[in-house]
């Protein structure tokens, strides 16, 4: 039958053909080619106990803000306003703590400073999200509204009520908060632990060097995770799919658009508001400036993790092989002195370019060349 | 003679002060082929948008099983058994076949979760039915051929409980593609319980696959019947909206 032989031009692949075709392929030899030349030259140092803490600490940050930006670039929206959303969420917490809780109800503990924090930020998500669907505009102008009203509703919030653009000298919440520990505190201490067991992992004295990684290892991994599970394995996986593929095919075949976008800009929003509070909990200080221009790394790892600018298509595991490689990039010069820190960005600027050249080519395969 | 599943009666459609429709009658039987014809512009679009919920009547009467029905938005009408086939058939490109098959309306276990290997399963074997055997469901739609694409559409409209389906295939397919779209047409009448509505202008695609034929003609019908009862000079007659071919040729030579 003519309908059949057609069928079966399709090319039967064997398993590494497969392999190769994968979206996350590309991202994962550059991350591969890095580490390597990373633990080259710096002498191994990059991945020395405090190496591996720092060099994650910076991925981790990296990846928990790329993953909210790749499953809302799947779904074709962007989202400029999450470096301000990181700066905003990071000022509300640390002024509660500082200040205390808005209409003298008293002295802010970590965790309501946090979940009043997340309140507004999921609205201020809901709100972006309910202007782009009502408005239909280009969700790139509405966030870049956000991203310039946000950082400056920060600004004048902190001049107004503290007088200075930054906050220090918080007492170390963590001592005595649990919720402020598994925020700003050290997860996997067990890591460390066997490293010092097997005989490494020592100090000048002999002692063991280093305890744990930041918690925000575990946050990236719990959002990179869940969202790789939604995203391939779920119902609302498939509707996030839709909605950035056709969103009148989706719509036609009874998927909620509206609100499958409405809900991933409050879900970057949820992440940027992780990013600040794994900040703030951590160092207790806070910044105006906090997050600038971290929506555009964010981007940037989505893209080079494979996800497509157009939508529809991009996968978390290549968003993770993204942030590693430029989380690594970003850090280096801690490593190798010798090199400009600028070279970071002349990198950075490459991979996003060859990136976005290799998901086109993917793009075209699946569509048939159009 | 069998009651008709869909009946229409003078069916009427303005949009402001354009009339679109001015009383078009229709009556669709289970298990047959419905050729609507006409020329561009005739109303056949307008029609087909109307049945299928995307429009509400100004005027007239549709009934299912003859019981009178409003559709006040297409999830109306698909709920009454009426599935479309649009031009461009409501699909994504980049993503599976599965999951393009169930868009919308997944299999769903614990934590939303998807019945993967269910729906795989189900695609292959609904499209199966109607034609096309695919051996990887999980390719992605995009890499299908118009032909299949169309086949893909009708499966799913089938298997979520369209009675009736209403086909306007792209014009935009080649000669071989055409044909896979009669082919699927034959095999979905096969069944025996699907009623299709296939939209075209192509007088010789409908002669080949259709048991009866509707015309339109400026938003109104020009004339109707079963395929015998229709002879081929008659029909040519109705295609050309009503005319003889000496009045075309008459009308030509005046220029």
């Amino acid at each position: 039958m003519a309908d059949q032989s057609e069928a079966n031009r399709l090319q039967q692949e064997t398993a590494f053909q497969k392999i190769l075709r994968r979206p996350e392929i590309g991202s994962f030899v550059v991350m591969i080619i890095i580490i390597a030349a990373l633990a080259i030259a710096s002498d191994g140092k990059a991945f020395n106990p405090l190496g591996l803490k720092n060099n994650i600490a910076i991925i981790a940050q990296y990846g928990i803000i790329a993953t909210g930006a790749a499953v809302l670039m799947i779904a074709g929206e962007f989202d400029l306003s999450i470096g301000s959303m990181i700066g905003f969420a990071g000022m509300s917490m640390a002024m509660m703590l500082k200040w205390g809780l808005p209409f003298g109800l008293g002295e802010a503990t970590p965790a309501a400073a946090f979940f009043i924090t997340l309140a507004m930020t999921l609205g201020i998500g809901w709100v972006i999200g309910m202007i782009v669907v009502r408005s239909g505009l280009s969700s790139f102008i509405v966030t870049l509204a956000f991203l310039f009203f946000l950082r400056g509703v920060t600004e004048v919030c902190f001049r107004l009520i503290n007088q200075s653009t930054q906050i220090s000298g918080l007492q170390d919440f963590k001592l005595e908060s649990w919720f402020a520990d598994i925020m700003g505190g050290e997860v996997f201490g067990w890591f460390y632990d066997i490293w010092f067991a097997l005989g490494g992992n020592l100090n000048r004295n002999g002692e063991q060097w280093v305890h744990g990684f930041d918690a925000r290892f575990f946050w990236w991994i719990v959002i990179a995770g869940v969202s790789y599970f939604v995203l391939s394995r779920t119902q609302i996986g498939n509707w996030i799919y839709a909605t950035g593929d056709n969103k009148e095919a989706a719509r036609a075949n009874g998927v909620p658009v509206d609100k499958v976008k409405v809900g991933l800009f409050m879900f970057t929003a949820f992440c940027a508001t992780m990013f600040a509070a794994c900040q703030v909990y951590d160092t207790n200080t806070s910044d105006a400036a906090k997050g600038n221009l971290m929506e555009l790394f964010a981007i940037a790892i989505a893209v080079v993790g494979g996800t497509l600018m157009t939508g529809g298509f991009g996968s978390i595991l290549g968003v993770v092989f993204g942030a590693i490689t430029v989380g690594l990039v970003a850090n280096a010069v801690f490593f190798i002195p010798a090199i400009d820190g600028a070279w970071f960005r002349v990198f950075l600027g490459g991979i996003l370019l060859a990136a976005v050249f290799a998901n086109e080519r993917i793009r075209k395969r699946i569509t048939g060349g159009i | 003679m069998a009651e008709p599943y869909l009946r229409v009666e003078n069916l009427v459609k303005r949009f402001g002060p354009f009339t679109a429709l001015g009383g078009v009658d229709l009556e669709v039987f289970p298990g047959e082929v419905h050729c609507l014809l006409g020329d561009n512009g005739a109303g056949k679009s307008t029609l087909i948008k109307t049945l299928a919920g995307v429009h509400q009547p100004t005027e007239g009467k549709i009934y299912i099983e003859g019981k009178p029905v409003t559709f006040r938005s297409p999830r109306d009408a698909s709920a009454a058994g009426i599935g479309t086939v649009y031009q461009d058939l409501a699909l994504n490109p980049l993503m599976s076949v599965t999951r393009n098959f169930f868009m919308g309306r997944e299999l769903t276990g614990p934590l939303g979760s998807l019945r993967m290997n269910e729906m795989n399963k189900i695609a292959h074997d609904e499209m199966l039915k109607i034609g096309i055997d695919f051996s990887d469901p999980t390719q992605a739609v995009g890499t299908m051929s118009g032909g299949q694409r169309q086949t893909l559409a009708i499966a799913r409209a089938i298997y979520f409980g369209a009675k009736v389906i209403l086909d306007e295939p792209t014009s935009a397919l080649g000669q071989r593609q055409q044909m896979g779209v009669l082919k699927t047409i034959k095999r979905v009448r096969a069944r025996g319980d699907i009623a299709i509505i296939f939209i075209t202008h192509n007088e010789i695609h409908s002669r080949l696959v259709g048991d009866r034929y509707t015309f339109l003609a400026l938003g109104k019908t020009i004339g109707a019947g079963t395929a015998t009862e229709i002879g081929d000079k008659e029909m040519r007659r109705l295609m050309s909206g009503g005319a003889e071919m000496g009045d075309l040729k008459a009308e030509l030579d005046a220029i």
